[in-house]
């Protein structure tokens, strides 16, 4: 993944920017954290202070205006444009600045049979 | 979807669920997702060399030097307060990685099988059998290939006997529904859910418009 491979020099070879360029060349989310795909996300409610976001990039605010509404992961990516990893980078930067919140983190746990039951209903509705 | 304001905050607890659609190139992931789902793009980084030409569905990402892979994505909602997502595993041995993030907390996966290339699907059929992930096979029956039953699909694969084995026309919505009310199904009588508790659910104070945008 070196930039300096020599696959990586000439216009053959594709964009220029990796995607990793928008996370600094980070690919581990600063949480430690990997969010699954179908967690919820949401931006922290503004403070009475207001919500300071000078200084924060571009993506960072595009991520930011889509979880004013809580959003999955995935869903994230898939508006943004942006690679699932790079989104997950992202997103735990933000997290860890407190400007969104986690609502959702599935793993582990399991579904109730009543629940189960409600999607079995719903499959056979479409 | 999120420029989209939410309708109604009925307070509905929200559940969501998300089921694997596994399989080898060329076995119909793509297909099933799109004939059950909204289909929504999603992309991930991964680098193609030349040695997967030939090999992978390029539709979409036809530059083979593209640093980022589409990977399938579909987004099922039943009524206000049930939403399905559907992700296709990433077609190649060095992408196993991504197939433990993918299946950690999935309700199920489906293995498609194209009886043409069997052999193609036994990665999948091992990964979940070690995994403990509850799974169904659908045995894609394409347009010209040869006939075959559950039974010898079954055989060839060395299924366990509880594990459903079905036949399915990826491209068929009403098929496609089959193929997963029979891994709910499954999912159920295997007693991989727990009887009681508040399962997956998470209270919102939005309703479901608010993550489809609907």
């Amino acid at each position: 993944m070196g930039v300096g491979d020599d696959k990586w020099v000439d216009r053959e070879s594709g964009p220029v920017v990796r995607p990793y360029a928008l996370t600094g060349g980070r690919t581990e989310p600063v949480t430690g954290v990997m969010l699954d795909l179908i967690a919820i996300v949401v931006a922290a409610p503004r403070g009475a202070g207001g919500d300071d976001r000078t200084g924060v990039g571009p993506e960072y605010r595009k991520i930011l205006a889509l979880c004013g509404q809580p959003a999955t992961v995935a869903d994230v990516a898939s508006d943004t444009g942006l690679p699932l990893g790079v989104v997950r980078v992202l997103l735990a930067d933000l997290v860890a600045q407190g400007r969104i919140t986690v609502m959702r983190q599935q793993h582990g746990d399991r579904p109730s049979a009543d629940l189960l039951e409600e999607v079995l209903h719903g499959l056979r509705a479409l | 979807m999120a420029s989209a304001p939410s309708e109604s905050t009925t307070g509905v607890p929200l559940a969501i669920f998300k089921i694997i659609i596994a399989g080898g190139f060329g076995a119909g992931k793509t297909t099933l997702v799109g004939a059950i789902s909204e289909v929504r793009p999603l992309c991930t980084e991964e680098v193609l060399t030349t040695a997967s030409t030939g090999f992978d569905d390029l539709a979409g990402v036809e530059d083979k030097r593209a640093t980022t892979v589409a990977m399938d994505f579909g987004r099922i909602t039943f009524g206000s307060h049930l939403l399905l997502y559907l992700f296709g595993t990433p077609g190649q041995d060095r992408f196993w990685f991504m197939w433990d993030e993918l299946s950690y907390g999935a309700l199920g996966a489906v293995v498609l099988a194209d009886t043409r290339r069997l052999a193609d699907c036994f990665p999948s059929v091992d990964y979940f059998e070690k995994r403990r992930v509850p799974f169904v096979v659908a045995i894609n029956c394409f347009d010209g290939a040869a006939a075959h039953n559950t039974e010898d699909v079954r055989i060839a694969l060395d299924l366990d006997p509880q594990v459903p084995a079905v036949l399915c026309d990826a491209r068929r919505p009403e098929s496609v529904k089959r193929v997963l009310i029979s891994l709910v199904e499954h999912v159920l009588a295997s007693g991989l859910a727990s009887g009681t508790g508040p399962g997956r659910r998470i209270r919102l104070a939005r309703s479901l418009a608010s993550i489809t945008g609907g």
